[in-house]
């Protein structure tokens, strides 16, 4: 090793990184930090976190159903940017810019490079965030020189809702996806007959927007190794009669020719088109047939007999990009920046969305005919999915992850309160929810009914929770009428209950926080890093609170009090339910519950059935929040820019077809996004403010 | 050089059945040193981490003249140790604004790479390579495996602080600023890959490899790259990862038929073994049934000694506990890691996570006193290594990171003063990766992350 190799070697350091971090850093230095975190917490959420009846979305819905048309697009854009150009420049300029600005970035904001270019998708939140900040009157502060008059005030909140028209119209990159573990081992299964479970060493993956799409060397090490298993398993050796399979993927007439036979040799690379269609599920070049074919010459030249040279091609399939990744079956045009997403890849992509493994036989045959990217067509195959059990891919990918209940096998419990939270019980919590969720996809119910419903499925693991130990016997899973409304969907379900407690009590505000976020769609901002300790308060009538008067005190102090006084009253209308889900009156020091509460709009509840009940009417912010999620699960990104047109119209062909979940899933199967893809990057924006106006900004 | 055999026999067989082939262990050694420069053992490179930060007043000792005397609870368990330490006082980490909500999600992913992420794309993975990546890339290629990461937890939390990509809050190591390199959990499995050999053939397991892999995989290559040229530009991208991971596969069995040749020239009587005769034997793995975390740790940390050893890898890191909620029911008590943390200067809190601390160190100093008890060369194994506990905030309760916590062990060859407390020395978490690598002779052509200097008074002059 290399010691003491003197200080010399420190001082190479190439081009100008020795000047020092500071100058090119993108944040101020920590000690400028002086932007009241409380104040912009107050702004959010008056601007609409929460219940108010203005949410912020709302402000952005759809203006008509048309906006996605290029014309009508075209002119939101071009109205943005005139609004942009003569009411926002000076506006910021005026009012934002002294502080947060080149030279102040108080806060860590700065409105410097969004002027340039105000509709790239890294500045929605900083628009979002000062209209938030305008709204509640927190910003400007009320010592500042000038502040804009309210009219002023309404053209920037109104502009923001129009930010979205300044991104260009754009599908996204998808990019070469490799298939998640889950995917791997389905497909595996589905083309050689392999058991998924060959592939359970592989380690876990987060699925859905964010997803971890990387190929690391040590993953690429297991799949040699498990494509080594696959091969031997699935291939018998030596003088062993041809199996079915051998025979399905390399053709019926080859057996044990002699070798080095130039008509054998042609043969055999005929077979390979047919094992390549499946295995990369597109058509292969001849190229990628000949690479194949020196595989196989790679065995004869090594005095291999043919058999054992066909698996050493089947195993190069396995660990050949065209296997692992969903890849374009066509060429990128060179000048078209946009190119709808091929037939191949369109069915390869709704086939692992739906059903986390291949295209069957009547998907390849539409693809195979360039039917697939017919709406109809689409839209057909989506349905004709949906009802085939492999669907519950669409549960354990997605829906599992959104109502957290992937979490719940691993969770830790407090085994003396809550013996009963056995792995079995634990499993029966997440079985009611996939069940309830694929029922209300299968029977295509309308989403609210996630939120409010009649019915629910129970085995005995199970139906002590529920109170209904008499009524359901016997380990088998069974749909159950309930006539208890404060049951029913998803608010009221052990497992979601569950999850969003903690070890040993429940968590008003972790659940208040879960039903804003997961089902409403809202925002909620992390505690801000200087919480006050609720230790100033006196300790021993600390002590004697109940958890909800302790939880109030929250509310006593302003930063705390605006979030709280949204997510706590959401929270303590849970707390009829315990910390795995049963109901109880009494809390744990026997003091009754008090699941009484009033949200923003004098929105009244007294138990969690009127609390429901409230959520329930908020039908499209339901529908909005779980088409985002699935838009950007389908996409395997998060969304941004233009997507959130596409949203908007989805929501208002939603609204006007009752909500309905396949009516959801296949507007995302069919929509703009997962249809197309960006291969080039677009042309640059035409959207820069007059030089004028950027001149100013840059000083 | 008598036959020792790696791995107790029965460990073995009742471990991971017959698919660690035997003959082939007795050929751990490295690489031949001439007679002309004495053999000195390489130095390795340890990194292992707590989340959340420690309970300041309970962590650093009372005075650099007390240290050895006057010890702190948490560092009790590294009490006979201590003069094989050095603890400093004084390094920063990242700052993190504009991403101020997502203390979290940035604690485990600064850590070893002292960059933020590229805040303008968030929702994926934009930092740097990090520090045991760059040393991987320079001595990675003369072991099996350029590195090991081993993790307590599945890196799969789900959850995104100020729309930061999920898998910030999981990983340490980052093979590029856009790929993050996914650690082991599963002891069975690492001992496996750690040994695997191309021996296994014979033995008829089902994982065998062919020797005809290294051609084929040659081939698979040739043919992605003629694949790659009609991708476009983004695709393209993503296929190099791919391009990568065959690569290094190709290296890791090239260096595995290089061991091979070297063990038959010994046989063969041609070649000698490089080890010194009074060197410790390969310590035996034993892996624990149940699941006791203290066990499951410590099984983790022989895997990384074992694979240091034995020069399977010179560079390794082990994330002891990732920020998602873990709790420590072997403490007595269900609480999640993280809410104790937010103590609020309650003391029923405070203690639980100064117990959380101590647990954690205890693992590491039961991995520290190990490597001090394995004799090598005319030191012990500590003596050649380099390894750094820490955690990526000071306190959890405010999220501060002005004063991280780091222990650091072993001399690196000579290269660290250690035995102390040290609280005169100023810098961030960048000038000590900087100076650790440079002391670990990894030679540097910039500064990691935001790195200004190196902290040269912890190193012996040279």
């Amino acid at each position: 090793m290399i010691m003491g190799s003197g200080p010399l070697s420190f001082l190479v350091f190439r081009g100008t990184a020795l000047r020092g971090p500071s100058r090119n850093r993108l944040s101020p230095a920590p000690q400028s930090l002086s932007f009241p975190v409380s104040a912009l917490l107050a702004a959010l959420l008056a601007a609409g976190i929460g219940l108010a009846p203005t949410p912020l979305h709302a402000q952005s819905a759809p203006v008509a159903p048309a906006t996605a048309s290029p014309e009508n697009h075209a002119a939101s854009h071009q109205e943005a940017q005139t609004v942009f150009r003569e009411k926002i420049v000076p506006f910021v300029n005026t009012y934002c810019t002294d502080c947060h600005g080149n030279k102040k970035q108080k806060g860590g904001m700065t409105f410097r490079n969004a002027l340039r270019n105000p509709g790239d998708s890294a500045f929605r939140k900083l628009w979002k965030q000062s209209a938030a900040s305008l709204k509640a009157h927190d910003m400007p502060p009320e010592d500042a020189p000038k502040q804009p008059a309210a009219e002023e005030r309404a053209v920037f909140l109104d502009w923001v809702t129009k930010t979205k028209f300044l991104s260009p119209k754009d599908p996204g990159e998808f990019v070469i996806r490799r298939l998640n573990k889950v995917e791997y081992a389905n497909t595996l299964h589905d083309l050689l007959g392999t058991d998924p479970r060959i592939a359970q060493e592989l380690p876990d993956e987060v699925f859905g927007a964010g997803y971890l799409n990387t190929l690391s060397p040590l993953l690429m090490e297991q799949l040699v190794g498990i494509a080594n298993q696959v091969v031997q398993r699935a291939l018998p050796s030596g003088d062993a009669p041809p199996s079915p399979l051998e025979i399905r993927l390399f053709g019926p007439s080859l057996g044990n020719p002699a070798e080095a036979n130039p008509a054998h040799r042609e043969a055999t690379r005929r077979s390979f088109h047919a094992l390549a269609r499946s295995a990369y599920r597109r058509p292969a070049t001849e190229a990628e047939v000949d690479a194949l074919l020196a595989v196989y010459d790679l065995g004869i030249r090594n005095g291999r007999p043919h058999r054992e040279s066909l698996r050493l091609v089947l195993k190069a399939i396995l660990v050949s990009p065209q296997f692992l990744f969903i890849t374009p079956a066509v060429d990128p045009a060179p000048d078209q920046p946009i190119v709808p997403v091929d037939d191949h890849q369109l069915a390869a992509r709704l086939s692992y969305l739906l059903w986390a493994t291949m295209p069957d036989t009547e998907l390849s045959a539409l693809a195979d005919a360039g039917k697939l990217r017919d709406p109809a067509v689409l839209s057909a195959q989506t349905r004709r999915m949906l009802g085939d059990a492999r669907a519950r891919a669409l549960f354990d990918g997605f829906g599992a992850q959104w109502l957290g209940l992937g979490k719940l096998a691993e969770k830790t419990f407090d085994s003396k309160k809550f013996p009963q939270m056995t792995p079995s019980l634990r499993e029966a919590m997440v079985e009611e929810g996939r069940l309830f969720f694929e029922s209300v996809v299968r029977e295509n119910r309308s989403v609210v009914s996630f939120v409010d419903s009649n019915y629910t499925f129970l085995n005995s693991t199970l139906a002590p929770l529920y109170g209904l130990e008499k009524e359901v016997t016997g380990s088998e899973f069974r749909r159950v009428p309930l006539t208890n409304p404060n049951r029913g969907g998803i608010l009221g379900m052990p497992g979601i209950l569950a999850t969003t407690s903690f070890p040993n009590r429940t968590s008003p505000v972790n659940r208040g926080v879960w039903v804003l976020e997961q089902v409403l769609g809202e925002h909620v901002p992390p505690a801000p890093a200087n919480v006050p300790a609720l230790d100033k308060q006196d300790k021993a009538k600390v002590a004697n609170l109940t958890l909800r008067q302790r939880t109030e005190l929250h509310r006593t102090n302003p930063v705390c009090a605006n979030c709280h006084k949204i997510l706590d009253p959401i929270g303590f209308g849970l707390e009829n339910f315990d910390a795995i889900g049963r109901w109880r009156d009494s809390d744990e020091n026997g003091g009754p519950i008090d699941a009484a509460g009033e949200l923003p709009g004098e929105k009244r509840f007294s138990s969690p059935q009127e609390l429901k009940k409230i959520l329930a009417a908020r039908s499209e912010d339901l529908t909005r929040n779980l088409t985002e999620r699935l838009l950007a699960y389908a996409l395997g990104r998060q969304l941004e820019g233009y997507d959130e047109i596409v949203v908007d119209q989805m929501t208002a062909t939603l609204a006007q077809e009752g909500h309905r979940m396949q009516t959801l899933i296949t507007q995302v199967v069919t929509s703009y996004p997962f249809t197309h893809r960006r291969i080039h990057p677009l042309p640059a924006p035409q959207n820069s403010p007059p030089a004028k106006n950027d001149k100013k900004v840059a000083h | 050089m008598t036959k020792k055999w790696l791995i107790d026999r029965r460990t073995c067989l009742r471990g991971i059945g017959a698919s660690l082939a035997l003959p082939l262990l007795e050929t751990m050694g490295w690489a031949e040193a001439p007679k002309s420069h004495p053999y000195r053992p390489p130095v390795r490179l340890g990194f292992m981490y707590m989340p959340h930060g420690v309970i300041m007043d309970q962590f650093w000792p009372k005075s650099p003249e007390t240290y050895l005397t006057d010890v702190p609870r948490c560092l009790e368990s590294l009490r006979p140790v201590l003069s094989e330490c050095l603890i400093m006082k004084g390094i920063s980490g990242v700052p993190i604004a504009p991403l101020n909500g997502a203390p979290h999600a940035l604690e485990l992913s600064t850590w070893l790479t002292a960059t933020l992420p590229d805040v303008h794309r968030r929702n994926t993975i934009h930092i740097a390579i990090s520090a045991d990546q760059i040393a991987a890339n320079y001595v990675g290629g003369l072991t099996s495996l350029p590195s090991l990461e081993l993790a307590t937890m599945p890196q799969t939390h789900k959850e995104n602080q100020e729309g930061l990509n999920e898998a910030y809050y999981s990983h340490c190591s980052f093979r590029s600023a856009t790929q993050p390199v996914p650690a082991e959990t599963n002891p069975r499995r690492v001992l496996n890959r750690l040994f695997q050999t191309q021996n296994q053939a014979q033995t008829s397991t089902s994982n065998a490899a062919d020797p005809l892999d290294r051609s084929l995989l040659d081939l698979v290559l040739g043919g992605a790259r003629d694949f790659r040229k009609r991708l476009s530009a983004g695709d393209q991208q993503k296929l190099d990862e791919y391009l990568d991971g065959v690569r290094s596969v190709e290296r890791r069995i090239a260096a595995i038929e290089h061991r091979q040749k070297e063990a038959a020239l010994e046989a063969a009587g041609l070649s000698v073994t490089k080890r010194h005769a009074s060197d410790s034997p390969p310590i035996e793995i034993k892996i624990p049934e149940g699941d006791k975390r203290s066990d499951y740790m410590k099984v983790m940390c022989d895997l990384m000694v074992l694979a240091f050893q034995t020069d399977t890898t010179r560079v390794a890191t082990y994330i002891g506990s990732t920020p998602n909620g873990v709790s420590y029911p072997e403490l007595g008590f269900s609480d999640e890691h993280h809410s104790v943390t937010h103590h609020s200067n309650q003391a029923e809190k405070v203690e639980k996570v100064a117990k959380i601390t101590a647990f954690n160190i205890e693992q590491f100093s039961y991995m520290i006193q190990r490597m001090r008890s394995l004799r090598e060369g005319e030191g012990t194994l500590l003596d050649h290594s380099l390894m750094l506990w820490g955690s990526g905030l000071e306190d959890g309760n405010h999220h501060q990171r002005d004063n991280l916590p780091f222990i650091l062990a072993g001399r690196a060859g000579g290269a660290l003063q250690t035995g102390r407390f040290r609280t005169d020395l100023t810098g961030n978490q960048g000038d000590l990766l900087t100076t650790l690598l440079h002391g670990a002779g990894i030679p540097l052509d910039r500064p990691i992350g935001i790195a200004t200097k190196r902290l040269n008074e912890i190193l012996v002059e040279a």
